[in-house]
This record gives C-alpha cells, structure tokens and sequence, in this order.
C-alpha cells in the first residue's frame, strides 16, 4: 500500500533558489528509504514538504491517500502528529530534562492548557519512559538534554518522535553531526523503529556503506531532480560518481 | 507549473539594487555638499572668521545652497568618484575615485570637528578664571563636608527612590513580556495582520523610547500631579519601551532548530513558544530585567528633579536654597546606593551565567 505519493513537486524559495525542480516518486509502506545526494542537491527541501514545515511551489503530494499539499491550520498539525522528524542537529529543548524533551512529541494531542502547566498524567510519562527504553536510555530521563553526548540527544529525538506514534518517520542527515561508530547504533534504532514496528522510514544520508547497509530502496537527488532510483545494491562505480560527481572518492564507514 | 528563470529573477534584482543604491547615494552626495557648504558659511566663515554673533537667516538663502548642493551632489555622485558611491561600493576603480574620498572623508571630519569646537563655545580660559575657581571651591568643600542633620529624611527619600524604581521594574515585567512576543518578528510573520501588529507596536516603542524619562515624568507630573507615582509612570513606560526592544531581539536570535522541531511534532503556536522559545530566551531576559532594576535607580534619582518624588525631589530643593552641605550629603547617599545597585546587579546576573 502507498503511504506516501510525490508528483512533480517544484520548491522555489522566496530568495530565488530553485530547490525542488519536479520530484516524483512513490513510498510504500514498511520501506526504508535513503534519499542520497550532495549538500544543496534539494534534500532537506524535499523532507520539509512532505512534512509542510515549508510549502511546495507546484506539484501534489498524497500523505494516506490525502491531499496534504496546501493544507492549513489544524488540519496541517494533524498531519504533522502523524509524520515524525529526526534533524542532523538534535534540535532538543536544552535547558530541559530527556523526559520533557520526549513528552514534547505528544504535544499536538495535548490541550493548549494542559501542556503549559505541564500537568502530565502518569500514564502519560510511563509512554515517555517506554520510548526511552525502546532508544535505552531510560535512566538518563531526568537528566538536562544538553548533557548528553551528541549520539545520546539523537536518541532521545528519536524517542521524542516516537510519541507521535507516526506513520511515517522523517530523517534529515541524522548521523551527519555524529562520530562513525555512535552513527551505526543510531542508525540501528532506526532500523528497529522500521522494523519492529512497520513505521516507514524516510532518511536524507552521505555515506553509501550506511545506505547499503540500512536502505531498502535509494533515491538520488542531483541539483533538485532525481537522477537515480532503485536498490542499494545497484548504485556501482558509475552511479556514484554521477551523483557525487567526477572527484568523489567513497569513504567506508561501519 | 508556472515557468520561472530563477537566474532571470536574481538578475533582476541585482539591477533593482543597484538602481536603489545609485539614488541612495545621490541623496547623501547630495546632503554631504549641502552640510559641507552650510557649516563652512554659517559656522567657521560668519561666526568664527567674521565674528558675526547674530548671522542673519533667510530661506531663499537657504534654498538656494540646497538647489545648487542637489545639483552639485548628483553630478559628483553619478562621476563614480563620489564619497557615497564609495560607501555604496558603485565607484570606480580608478585613483581619483580613492583621493576623493579621502580627501573629501578628511574634510568633512574636520569642519564637524572644527564647528563643534566653535558652538561649543570651548575656552580654556573660563575654565580657570580666578572667581570660577573659588565658586568651585567653595562647593567642593561644603560637598564634603554633609550636614548630618537631614540623613534621616533623605534615608527615606531614598528608599522611596528605591521602591520606585523597584515597582516600576515589577509591574514592565508581564506588560513586556506580552509586547516584546508580539513584536519578535520571527513570531509575527505568518500573515498580514501580525505583521501589522508587529510593525506598529515596533514604531509605538521605538517613539516612546526615544522620549527621555526625564520627560515622560514632566508630561506625568503635568497628567497626574508631582510625586513618586508619576516618576513611577515614567520609568515604567520608557522600561517597557527599551525592555520590549532588547527582550524582542533575543527572541529573534534564538535557535532555530528547536522550533522547527517542536513545530513538526504538530504544536500550535503557544506551545511552540512554551516549549521552544522560552526556554531560550529566560536568561536573557532575567539579565535584562535585573539591570534595567539598577538603570532606574539611577533615573529615579534624575526624574525626582523634576517632580518625580524621592531623593531627587530633595536634591532640587536644597540645590535652589543653595544649601551645599545638604546638597553634599544627598548626593553622597545617591552615589553610595547606586554603586552597592551596580554591584549587586552584576553579581546576580553573573550568577545566573
């Protein structure tokens, strides 16, 4: 079944910058996908639209048979409950505990009211707890966020956005920030998330040994078009250097 | 899908640009000649040279500078050799275009300097006449010598200065908080009608800041009668003014990155402001408000001269009795409290670091 469908989808920003030049393709659900490419190549623009943190130019996209392209109000934080987003930089509250910072992902569901008094109800904080647990760092819950090391805080982002008990689950680079081996256990609850739960999985990556290790299908962005589409196991020398460029070398990381 | 050439649309604007900047630089050629030749005429020619003391006026003088310093400034500013169009990055390269304006960058440096030398009215020799000096004297050493029979009713005075300051810090707080949200520009761009409401609460704190306190308290003496509450009033409305302004800028330097997170799980506006805003934006703003705390102590003294209540109210009293010894302890009294406020403020703002 089709979660997700993009057709011709053109972002031009107000500044001029044609990041998007007709991007179509198809996401079905339970898939894994990697979206490859440089920095600039439009991925980033790509995971915002379909989330409607910015709005496409022209084009539709079909979230759940749903035309979500142009939606407002309510309507859009609807969406946006059941899409979740991991960034490249955490972007935790840091002054706040792990606990708060995962309850946040709840808060499209919580009265206006109820959440700036923060008057969370125990079952509630028992659903933060387990999303901890699911990332295993239940026992940092009541730690300030900004004390953790940079692989801790994309954990609890990825807790964070497993309150939203999404449908779909964005990545933006989220090991970019992160050293090569705190990126593969990063990675890895990505990979649990995806497969223990059937969440479908989104995911904006540099290195191909954790595409090829991770994606279940790979599309790559060049210049805001996509030049490549189809299993990991395919992109060989010559794709890579098309969508990297004649100069790139590829770099092994485990 | 509409066709769009964005590099069609970035030439486009690049021309816009540079239109905007050449009559941006012709105005201020413009004006550059106009002050030039009004300050050389009025100042350094009729008053210091000729010695004039009352230099007549005439507007069709005037005017006729104006007609010839327009003419005069967009001739030089469209040569490319012009001081503005080399603060606009539009001049040629060429040697002449750098004399000029170092030549001309000296000149205007000098005249200013020159003609505030002269309005001024700057003379060593009033500084130390014989009689001046003794005048000083005599008040330096009734200054240090207070009379101590009037500490308890400036100690009052003061503590009422305190409080006024104090309330008038207390009560900007909730009304700065409302106004500074709303006029945060990266809160208020959704639509036409925040922006509007962003727009005109910047203008209306930009004009009340721009008014001295010490005026807003003569406006309130006037509105409500002399006393502490209208030198509270005063200090209020000028608080939230400049608080609204520093506390809008933080909100606008914050990290983008949380809002954009807590925006994404599907928040409404108020709780993205509770959850990602806030959080960022408390120290700063409890820094702010602390010495803001210090700053109108310091006012309050001022604004008491002119009916505000408190110290400065027995200040200028005393001042006009020419009681120098009284006069002597009071200020003694302000420089003491404003010195353990300023040292008091540092440490809790230091602390809160």
């Amino acid at each position: 079944m089709k979660i997700l469908q993009v057709d011709n989808i053109h972002k031009i920003y107000p500044s001029g910058t044609h990041a998007l030049k007709g991007v179509s393709f198809d996401v079905k659900e339970g898939e894994f996908l990697v979206i490859i490419g440089l920095s600039g190549s439009g991925k980033s623009t790509l995971l915002r639209c379909i989330n409607r943190l910015h709005e496409p130019t022209s084009g539709i996209i079909h979230f759940l048979d749903k035309d979500i392209t142009h939606v407002k109000g309510k309507e859009l934080r609807e969406l946006k409950q059941k899409i979740g987003m991991v960034f490249q930089q955490f972007n935790l509250i840091k002054r706040r505990s792990v606990l708060t910072n995962v309850i946040t992902g709840r808060l499209g569901r919580l009265g206006t009211f109820q959440s700036i008094t923060e008057n969370f109800s125990p079952e509630l904080i028992e659903e933060a707890m387990e999303a901890l647990r699911i990332v295993g760092i239940e026992e940092k819950a009541h730690i300030r966020a900004d004390a953790l090391s940079g692989g801790q805080q994309q954990r609890v982002a990825i807790a964070r956005s497993l309150m939203q008990n999404p449908k779909l689950l964005l990545a933006d680079e989220p090991v970019a920030s992160l050293d090569p081996a705190t990126s593969n256990s990063v990675m890895h609850y990505f990979e649990k998330i995806n497969k223990e739960f059937g969440t479908t999985v989104i995911c904006n990556l540099h290195f191909l040994s954790l595409v090829r290790k991770y994606a279940s299908r790979v599309i790559a962005l060049k210049a805001g078009e996509i030049i490549y589409e189809g299993l990991p196991s395919d992109i060989d020398e010559k794709w890579f250097k098309t969508i990297y460029g004649e100069e790139a070398e590829e770099v092994e990381i485990r | 899908m509409a066709h769009v050439d964005p590099h069609g649309v970035m030439a486009k604007k690049k021309e816009k640009e540079v239109l905007k900047a050449k009559i941006k630089a012709a105005f201020l050629d413009s004006f550059f000649v106009f002050y030039s030749i009004l300050v050389v005429d009025r100042i350094i020619w009729s008053r210091f040279i000729m010695q004039i003391k009352d230099v007549p006026f005439s507007w069709g003088e005037i005017g006729i500078f104006a007609l010839v310093s327009v003419i005069a400034g967009v001739a030089w500013s469209f040569s490319g050799t012009s001081l503005s169009a080399r603060l606009f990055g539009l001049a040629r390269p060429t040697k002449t275009a750098k004399l000029t304006f170092e030549i001309f960058g000296w000149f205007l440096f000098n005249i200013t300097f020159i003609a505030g030398w002269i309005i001024t009215k700057i003379s060593i020799v009033d500084l130390f006449s014989d009689e001046g000096v003794t005048a000083a004297q005599r008040i330096f050493t009734s200054l240090f010598s207070p009379e101590m029979a009037i500490f308890d009713e400036a100690l009052f005075a003061i503590i009422e200065t305190i409080y006024i300051a104090l309330i008038a810090t207390l009560v900007s707080i909730p009304i700065t908080l409302v106004v500074s949200f709303l006029s945060a520009r990266n809160l208020m761009n959704d639509n036409r009608f925040t922006l509007f409401v962003y727009g005109t609460l910047r203008l209306l704190s930009n004009f009340v800041r721009s008014i001295e306190p010490l005026i807003w308290a003569i406006i309130f003496s006037v509105w409500i009668g002399i006393g502490p509450y209208a030198g509270m009033l005063a200090l209020l409305i000028h608080t939230i003014a400049s608080n609204a302004k520093l506390y809008s800028e933080a909100i606008e330097s914050i990290e983008e990155g949380p809002v954009e997170a807590i925006s994404a799980t599907g928040a409404n506006k108020l709780q993205v402001i509770w959850y990602a805003v806030i959080p960022q934006i408390i120290l700063p703003f409890l820094s702010f408000t602390i010495y803001r705390w210090d700053i109108n102590v310091r006012m309050a003294t001022i604004i008491g001269m002119v009916g505000g209540g408190g110290i400065g109210t027995m200040l200028i009293q005393y001042q006009g009795l020419a009681q120098w010894h009284e006069v002597g302890l009071i200020v003694i009294m302000i420089a003491l409290v404003v010195w353990v406020m300023d040292y008091i403020s540092t440490k809790i703002r230091q602390a809160i670091y």
